[in-house]
């Protein structure tokens, strides 16, 4: 395997960079969408960048003490920007020597995992609520995500992210990565935490759930973390499912890439604003259904369609 | 030195130590240093034996011969002996170090009876391990399987304890029969006990008498499977790991049940010719996926921390069997991928044995300082016990194959060669699909008990210290160890490469051909590089955008201030205001009620004129009491305390006497 090592530190920095960068720009539109939806005008498009800005310099209130409990927001987010680059932009992932779709897939999980230690290490009842919902959420949404990345596996015959998305896009659109594509949308709702799936943080219910006792810059973090998540799944979305046109050329692409996320999330919004919260047990159901009828995907791709 | 002395001197050390610790049994901490030396001296030889059957393999020799029976006590130790010994040598001094301060507190039940057991259990698992005689593996089986027994039903008055002890007795014979009768089966074609015999016997018969030779492969499967916990026979496991002592709970979930693997292995891989081993592997592929999801499910609505840590066993030796029947089933067509769901297995089978003895050993030291097993009771023992509650966490998350623990690298490998299997044959797909959704079941588990038992509050104030250091230790040293081989997966796999090579006699590609990687694993098929794991790397890149983020965290030069928790006002004591372990995951576990379920058998009853003939209470015992109740009561009556009566008893006695002698002398 020859690879550049000044190349790949590059686009993984790059990677990761735009994430964190772009994250809370997208959460902006999003909410412009939705309260242009509601009728309302809205908050200005740079208001979550404020929002961090506030939040950063505000007290630190915590309620557990020690290096565990205090190191875990950086380790949340730290997660997801390692997910940033295990997953393509414009060329192939920078680490995807380094962490194949499996690896993708327990690294989402990872991000997940540590936001519940922490909600579960805030000792309040309401965060045990929301932790508890989290991992249930995470048990129907998961295996969503998995069929479809694995679907992709057998068209390619390869786990490497990076390869399955050279394949789309030299071989144009069939019907099992149509389905599963998807099926990640469906999936990608839950992911970026949004309604009707915000259960876990259900702020008229329980108070915010998972992050009630997060405030200031922890909260800052753990916000910062799920908007660059929705941003990352968005952008593997349209990576693995929807490569084409590709010019060969890294800004084009990557622009491409990113205007082709921003289009997933406008649609996440969109649903988010129509829908009310469904409950738990619903929920689900739901994403178990989705889950056997993505199955199909896969059996198409057995079958070469 | 020769390997026959080394293993001379080996047995003989543990034998030593069993006397030496039954001797001073009336002291509890003595005879657990004393076993602990024995173990520990031991450990000299048995390395050596490790590293010589590692680098060259020690080759066979008798030390017994019965020839009237075509048997003899032939020894070897080629790589997949040495792994499984090295696995058994460390869990044997951790769980020995660990039982020294954990047996003191047992009241009634004395260590006579744990510390010369156990020895004499390790010696017989080296004797399973190295010997090549089928006949003597079953000695050596039986002796092993009863000395567990023993240390299962420890606790004499304990009648959960004694229950779990003959179910376990009951069915690992029943297995050993099975496995008794596959052996004789394979006698009789051979003439000989010996296992390149049986391996002729068995080509010879699959052409023969193909009937007879899957008769032999299913019983050898139910023998080996039940042994290694593998559902429906592991039912089992879930009894008697809870009441076992808890450094005997992690012997048998990181050594014990491993040898049913190591069983598999043998007869799967080499017993049977490759060519036709495809339909045995998707058996055993199924029973895997079978125990895997059942008991990942089924752990997640346990209360019980070393119950469930059992179901969890249950789910994690299904992976093995997936990752097993998935190489069984590739080794004709697909070598490549054999090796790499092989190095999975026995990649698993290191980790597993690492990380749930940790975990056994940190339930025992909560149950140890607080005598709770039960997760609805406990709670918040983070900061009291920071050493148990650190290693667990770092075994519960290398338990979930949480990245970059050491459970994720031997997962991965499973999941890829399940993966990549899938794209000739759909149903390994499926089952690597199933595998994933119960990592993720598994992830609910884990983070079910660390929320309720070091984190969040606790119901009853408990004030304990941490464990002593003899304790503590061995559960530090193992979470140590799922960190290192986590990060570092390729120095565990360079142990598992030969085994797998040696495990499979009809030779298979090198395993460096197919599991490269200078800084992790990469799976290479066919010249193309598929997958990889690069655990360094992605943990570099973590810990440094970590660090960046952290310096944007105190960017804002925030001041930190420690706040109690907030119940919405009310003023709480924080123990009343808790989320209790039997509330999570509620919906989800309604949803899968009835995925375990329980058989009630009742014993045989007898036809009632033998019933009646059998209770001799009825008719002999209770007839005879009652009669000499009657004669006592009556002669109680003269008993009337009044001297008077007495006097009168005595002269009217004493007239009686005068009259007989009067009679007899007239």
């Amino acid at each position: 395997m020859s690879w550049n090592v000044g190349a790949v530190v590059g686009l993984a920095l790059l990677n990761a960079a735009l994430v964190l960068v772009l994250a809370p720009l997208a959460e902006g539109v999003m909410r412009k969408l939705r309260a242009l939806i509601h009728s309302r005008k809205g908050p200005p498009i740079r208001q979550p960048y404020l929002d961090l800005a506030k939040l950063l310099a505000k007290e630190d209130l915590r309620v557990t003490p020690g290096l565990f409990y205090a190191v875990m927001p950086s380790l949340t987010l730290g997660a997801v920007l390692v997910l940033a680059t295990l997953v393509p932009m414009g060329a192939r992932p920078p680490l995807g020597f380094a962490g194949d779709v499996v690896v993708l897939l327990y690294v989402t999980a990872a991000s997940a995992v540590l936001m519940m230690l922490t909600a579960f290490a805030s000792r309040s009842p309401y965060a045990f609520v929301g932790g508890s919902r989290e991992m249930m959420l995470l048990m129907a949404v998961e295996p969503v995500m998995a069929v479809a990345l694995v679907t992709g596996a057998v068209k390619a015959g390869s786990l490497s992210a990076g390869a399955i998305m050279e394949w789309n896009a030299a071989n144009g659109p069939t019907l099992s990565m149509a389905v599963a594509g998807f099926a990640l949308l469906l999936a990608l709702q839950a992911q970026a935490g949004r309604l009707p799936f915000d259960i876990p943080e259900a702020d008229q219910e329980i108070m915010g759930g998972t992050f009630i006792e997060q405030s200031g810059p922890r909260l800052a973090l753990f916000r910062w973390a799920m908007w660059a998540k929705q941003l990352v799944v968005a952008l593997l979305l349209v990576e693995l499912f929807v490569p084409w046109p590709r010019f060969g050329l890294l800004p084009v692409d990557l622009v491409l890439a990113l205007v082709k996320a921003m289009v997933v999330l406008l649609l996440v919004a969109v649903i988010d604003a129509v829908n009310p919260r469904l409950r738990i047990d619903q929920a689900i159901s739901y994403y178990a259904k989705v889950a056997f009828s993505s199955l199909a995907a896969l059996a198409f791709a057995v079958i070469g369609m | 030195m020769a390997a026959q002395s080394l293993l001379g001197w080996c047995v003989a050390l543990l034998g030593v130590g069993a006397a030496a610790s039954l001797i001073v049994s009336r002291r509890r901490e003595l005879a657990g240093w004393v076993a602990l030396v024995a173990v520990a001296i031991a450990w000299v030889p048995l390395a050596l034996l490790v590293v010589a059957g590692f680098s060259r393999g020690v080759p066979e020799f008798d030390v017994l011969a019965l020839p009237s029976l075509g048997a003899r006590l032939a020894v070897a130790v080629d790589p997949l002996s040495a792994l499984f010994l090295a696995v058994t040598a460390v869990i044997a001094l951790a769980a020995v170090l660990y039982s020294v301060h954990y047996m003191t507190h047992y009241r009634a039940d004395g260590v006579a009876k744990f510390y010369p057991v156990l020895l004499v259990f390790f010696a017989a698992t080296i004797g399973v391990l190295v010997t090549q005689d089928l006949l003597f593996f079953l000695v050596f089986w039986e002796l092993m399987t009863l000395t567990s027994f023993f240390l299962v039903i420890f606790e004499r008055e304990s009648p959960a304890s004694q229950r779990a002890g003959l179910k376990y007795f009951v069915i690992t014979h029943a297995a050993t029969l099975c496995m008794l009768a596959a052996f004789l089966l394979l006698w009789r074609q051979s003439g000989s006990f010996h296992l390149a015999a049986a391996r002729e016997a068995m080509g010879v018969m699959l052409v023969e008498r193909p009937l007879t030779a899957h008769l032999v492969l299913l019983l050898l499967l139910i023998g080996f499977a039940t042994k290694a916990g593998v559902l429906p026979m592991g039912d089992w496991l879930p009894d008697a790991h809870p009441v076992a002592p808890s450094g005997m709970s992690a012997v048998l979930s990181g050594a014990l049940v491993k040898l049913g693997i190591y069983g598999l292995i043998r007869v799967f891989c080499g017993l049977l010719p490759a060519a036709s081993s495809f339909g045995w592997g998707v058996v055993i592929a199924l029973a895997g996926t079978g125990s895997l999801l059942v008991g990942a499910l089924t752990a997640l609505r346990q209360n019980d921390s070393k119950r469930l840590l059992a179901f969890s066993t249950i789910g994690q030796i299904g992976y093995i069997c997936l990752a097993l029947g998935v190489g069984v089933a590739c080794l004709a067509e697909q070598p490549a991928l054999a090796v790499v769901a092989l190095a999975g297995a026995l990649l698993h089978l290191v980790n597993h044995a690492c990380f749930k003895s940790c975990l056994f050993m940190g339930a025992g030291a909560v149950l140890f300082r607080t005598g709770e097993r039960d997760l609805d009771r406990l709670g918040g023992l983070w900061h009291q016990m920071p050493a148990t509650a650190g290693s667990t966490t770092v075994g519960s998350l290398a338990l979930a194959g949480v990245p970059p623990f050491n459970g994720f690298a031997s997962k991965w490998l499973i999941i890829c060669s399940c993966l990549l299997a899938g794209l000739q044959r759909p149903i390994f797909m499926v089952l690597g699909l199933v595998a994933l959704f119960a990592s993720l079941a598994t992830l609910a588990y884990v983070l079910k008990v660390l929320g309720a038992v070091f984190f969040g509050a606790a119901q009853r104030r408990f004030v304990v210290d941490e464990v002593p250091v003899s304790m503590a230790l061995p559960q530090v040293a193992l979470a140590g160890l799922c960190v290192l081989l986590g990060v570092l997966p390729q120095l565990p796999l360079r142990l598992v490469s030969p085994a797998v090579t040696a495990a499979v006699p009809g030779g298979i590609p090198a395993a460096g051909d197919v599991l490269g990687g200078l800084l992790g694993i990469s799976i290479t098929v066919d010249g193309a590089t598929v997958a990889g794991w690069a655990p360094l790397l992605v943990l570099a890149t973590g810990i440094v955008l970590s660090a960046l983020v952290w310096g944007l965290q105190r960017m804002g030069g925030a001041t930190v201030r420690e706040v109690p928790v907030w119940n919405c006002g009310e003023e709480h004591d924080s123990g009343i205001v808790r989320y209790a372990a039997s509330s999570f995951y509620l919906p989800f576990k309604q949803a899968i009620a009835g995925i375990y379920p329980r058989l009630s058998l009742r014993a045989p009853r007898f036809p009632s004129p033998v019933r009646r003939t059998l209770e001799m209470d009825s008719w002999l015992y209770l007839p005879v009491a009652r009669l000499m109740e009657r004669v006592s009561h009556s002669t109680s009556r003269l008993h009337v305390g009044v001297p008077q009566v007495y006097l009168m008893w005595i002269v009217l006695g004493a007239i009686i006497v005068v009259g007989l002698v009067m009679v007899v002398a007239g």
